[in-house]
């Protein structure tokens, strides 16, 4: 019975995965998914909380999203990490390809711990005010945190890692191959077949444009962090699972009174063959006792039983199951003072948003620091993105690019908007649709008209009509706000920027032939979301209006 | 400074171009209706029907379209479809007057129609989608897509080419065998107008070389003297006024589809919709000048249907 548990839980594992895996592909412009493609993100109770404790408000949709897993965690301890994690389950497929088995002779396990006081040092980073602001300023919350939940959340980071370094890879290899083996792109040998691109169109669908393989920063990076986590399943399996996860921790410590246990009963030999095959390292040197927050329910230990001696049970009788943490003081305070830490460092950084004093420090450091439309004001968004890499994975331009040195430290990672890889095209609002925390909040396509990114700006020393005195309008003419005018001097057109008009979508500079930079660039000095949309379409009104337009929305 | 894909120089040759193409005279190198050739082209001008009928009515007043598309042929149709806008915006190519067109060119035997632009907006789904080309051309049998990867482009020497020297042109135009070009009439905030000639830039990879050039008005017409489609079906149906040619801008209905095998006669008498006389837009001019075909009108005939 319990090796068919175990059969049951691996199909559920790679059925959750394949889902994981389909939700992913799914996350594609035109975006038509009757379930929302950031599902698994959403549902995670870790990020939920890191949201709404950083951002001090509740969030409801996320809110009901994340009860299922709590209650299912309340009832059953860690099954989601045993049974539905894509991140575990991955893990468990690369230890299985890799035939990676834990070196380390069994015993206590020495880190299992490490993962609590990581949990505590993440809620400290959400609870400790990194930015104040007075409540003058409009519709914004007093304090925010600075959340360092996006460093080690499981479904952020596998997520991140399947965009940054899965999507492209895969792309790659698909147009690289239709290349060298046909000797025609991919779009050619569709053409020429139509029944193959017919076939193909799911995969089309979820590789967006082969054509244009996406292309990511932080790849090699975000490539090392998760085979590294793969590579120490070599001391222990399932190290991350075992050691630091903190969602893990979490979902444990509220397992704690789980009714449901495994009870090892009197045919015991004490083989421990269950304790070798547990990879979690959760039963005790005494074969008959297990930690409870340990235990991710994965049915091994009862599946390998010869004697057939392990029961899943209900209730509280007899005691195999330790569901003491045993927490040590000293090391809880220790974590505390590293999560303040981990709010203060970067904040004292240079580059970082801190203080007015600060405020021409920001600008200059933080020169290209474009977030997508819609985006929360600064303090905000860095606490409330978690670094999935979703809203990267669903632009349909590739412009979204992950910060590796835009708004400081804090920022490593998240969106921002690269106008020289492509533009933010305007009839596209994905990015805002597929956020699991509403970092970058929901927007319309009319909405873009006013949401301001940063603003254009000619460099006349090199642009080819100021500089070179030759006709090129290329900006003028594929701006999609019209916010670029030509004014003629000397019988020539040049390009001029109308500040009030242009949102920083970048369409000048993706186009500008000028190579390598262009010679029109967007910079965050025009970066207006701190203003609230409300504001921000009034300031587009009136630039409108100042220039006789005869609708301030043109319509698009 | 670097232009993207800058061309070599080879200002000896632009003499020796120049005036190999005064030798020339400008009467021979007008072909398709060779008939008649000699007493200048015919374009026709087809008004008062709706898209499909306009479509038709200038393609049959030109001799049908199996005059052009042979069986078993392959067709490459060059609307515009370069930008992120919606069909009634008029900076893109009317989707029914391009079905219209693979439906004839399918009707009259061709093995297959590709339907084909490199945008200038991005990404390629979204601006296949707003436009609403690829729906219309699918259904009507035509395969559509972008070229959107310099892979899908081959170096053509321009041999008359007086600012531009080379080009990267697409393979698909390359090898098809009857190319119908179908661009819609705008004002275009650089060239004035666009009709045409203007709208074949779609069909080059490194636009930049264009703009880069010592002149663009004379690169649009160098590349005519060198890639020359077999039939021009000019959409004027609704006309771009103002803002051109992304938009939004002011538009008119004009209502009317003109067609010819004579890219600069065609153009040239769109130029009229909007009031002006073809000399005055530069690339038409040039046109006339490297002998891509008839700018007068006097010397056009035009069939009105």
């Amino acid at each position: 019975m319990y090796r068919r548990l175990r059969a049951l839980r691996r199909v559920t594992q790679i059925v959750f995965l394949a889902g994981f895996l389909l939700l992913f592909a799914f996350a594609a412009y035109p975006l038509r998914s009757p379930i929302p493609v950031d599902l698994y993100l959403r549902a995670d109770p870790l990020l939920a909380l890191s949201a709404m404790v950083s951002l001090r408000r509740l969030l409801f949709p996320l809110f009901w999203y994340a009860v299922p897993v709590v209650v299912l965690s309340l009832l059953l301890g860690r099954v989601f990490c045993g049974w539905v994690c894509p991140m575990g389950t991955s893990i468990d497929v690369m230890e299985r390809v890799f035939r990676i088995r834990g070196r380390r002779p069994q015993g206590e396990p020495r880190w299992r711990r490490v993962k609590l006081y990581l949990l505590i040092a993440l809620l400290v980073t959400m609870v400790v005010p990194a930015a104040h602001r007075s409540p003058a300023e409009t519709g914004l919350t007093e304090s925010v945190g600075l959340s360092a939940v996006y460093l080690l959340d499981p479904l952020a980071l596998l997520t991140r890692t399947a965009t940054w370094v899965g999507l492209p890879v895969v792309q790659w290899v698909v147009s690289m191959t239709s290349d060298t083996v046909t000797g025609w792109s991919y779009s050619d040998l569709a053409g020429k077949h139509p029944m193959l691109d017919r076939a193909l169109a799911p995969v089309q669908l979820g590789l967006s444009v082969v054509a244009r393989p996406a292309s990511f920063r932080l790849v090699l990076l975000t490539f090392l962090v998760f085979a590294g986590i793969v590579a120490l399943g070599r001391y222990e399996r399932r190290f991350w699972c075992r050691n630091v996860c903190p969602l893990g921790a979490l979902l444990g410590w509220l397992g704690r009174l789980s009714p449901v246990r495994l009870a090892v009963g009197e045919r015991c030999n004490e083989c421990m063959r269950c304790v070798a095959e547990c990879k979690m390292g959760a039963i005790t040197d005494d074969p008959k006792r297990y930690r409870g927050p340990e235990c991710i329910e994965c049915m091994s230990c009862a599946a390998v039983c010869p004697q057939g001696a392990i029961a899943l049970t209900t209730g509280y009788d007899g005691v195999a199951r330790e569901d003491e943490m045993r927490l040590d003081r000293r090391r809880v305070l220790g974590a505390m003072a590293a999560g303040v830490a981990a709010v203060a460092l970067p904040k004292v950084s240079l580059g970082s948003k801190r203080s007015d004093a600060t405020e021409r420090v920001l600008k200059i450091s933080s020169l290209r620091l474009m977030r997508p439309p819609g985006a929360l004001a600064e303090d905000e968004f860095v606490t409330a993105c978690v670094r999935c890499g979703e809203c990267m994975k669903v632009c349909p331009t590739n412009t979204l690019q992950p910060a590796v040195g835009e708004g400081g430290l804090e920022a490593l990672g998240t969106p921002v908007v690269v106008p020289r890889v492509g533009p933010c095209t305007q009839p596209c609002n994905l990015c805002g649709r597929v956020c699991p925390t509403g970092a970058i909040a929901p927007f319309s396509v009319e909405e873009k008209s006013h949401l301001y990114l940063g603003t254009a700006r000619v460099n006349r020393s090199e642009c080819i009509a100021w500089a070179q005195e030759k006709e090129c309008l290329i900006c003028d003419e594929a701006c999609s706000y019209d916010a670029i005018v030509q004014k003629a001097i000397e019988g020539l057109g040049r390009p001029v920027v109308d500040e009030r008009i242009c949102v920083g979508c970048g369409m000048c500079e993706w186009v500008c032939p000028v190579e390598p930079l262009g010679a029109i660039r967007v910079d965050s000095s025009g970066d207006r979301r701190h203003l609230g949309r409300d504001r921000q379409r009034l300031l587009r009104e009136e630039g409108g209006q100042d220039r006789g337009d005869e609708s301030p929305y043109p319509d698009l | 400074m670097r232009m993207r894909d800058g061309l070599t120089r080879r200002d000896f040759l632009r003499h020796a171009a120049a005036a190999g193409v005064a030798a020339a005279g400008f009467g021979g190198l007008v072909d398709g209706l060779s008939a008649e050739a000699a007493a200048g082209p015919t374009i026709a001008v087809a008004s008062k029907h709706d898209p499909v009928g306009l479509v038709r009515a200038s393609v049959q007043a030109l001799g049908g379209m199996g005059k052009f598309v042979k069986k078993g042929a392959v067709v490459l149709v060059k609307p515009n479809i370069g930008w992120a806008r919606r069909p009634e915006q008029a900076a893109t190519t009317n989707p029914e007057v391009v079905a219209e067109i693979v439906r004839l060119c399918k009707q009259a035997g061709a093995r297959e129609v590709r339907v084909m632009d490199h945008p200038v907006d991005r990404p390629d789904a979204v601006v296949l989608k707003m436009t609403g080309i690829q729906r219309a051309a699918e259904d009507a049998g035509a395969r559509v897509s972008m070229a959107s990867s310099p892979a899908l482009y081959e170096s053509v020497k321009i041999r008359k080419g007086r600012a531009l020297k080379s080009a990267e042109v697409m393979r698909d135009l390359r090898r098809a065998d009857v190319v119908i070009n179908v661009p819609i009439a705008k004002v275009h905030g650089q060239t004035g107008l666009t009709f045409g000639l203007k709208n074949m830039m779609g069909t080059v990879w490194d636009r930049g070389a264009f703009h880069g050039s010592e002149s663009l008005d004379q690169a649009i017409a160098d590349y005519a003297t060198e890639i020359r489609p077999d039939l021009v079906i000019v959409d004027a149906i609704r006309i771009l006024l103002t803002n051109g040619p992304k938009g939004p801008g002011k538009t008119a209905d004009k209502g009317i589809v003109v067609a010819g095998t004579d890219p600069l006669a065609v153009d040239a008498y769109a130029a009229t919709l909007f009031g002006w006389k073809p000399e005055k837009v530069g690339h038409l001019k040039a046109a006339h000048q490297a002998g891509v075909g008839e700018i007068d009108l006097g010397r056009i005939t035009i069939k009105h249907v």
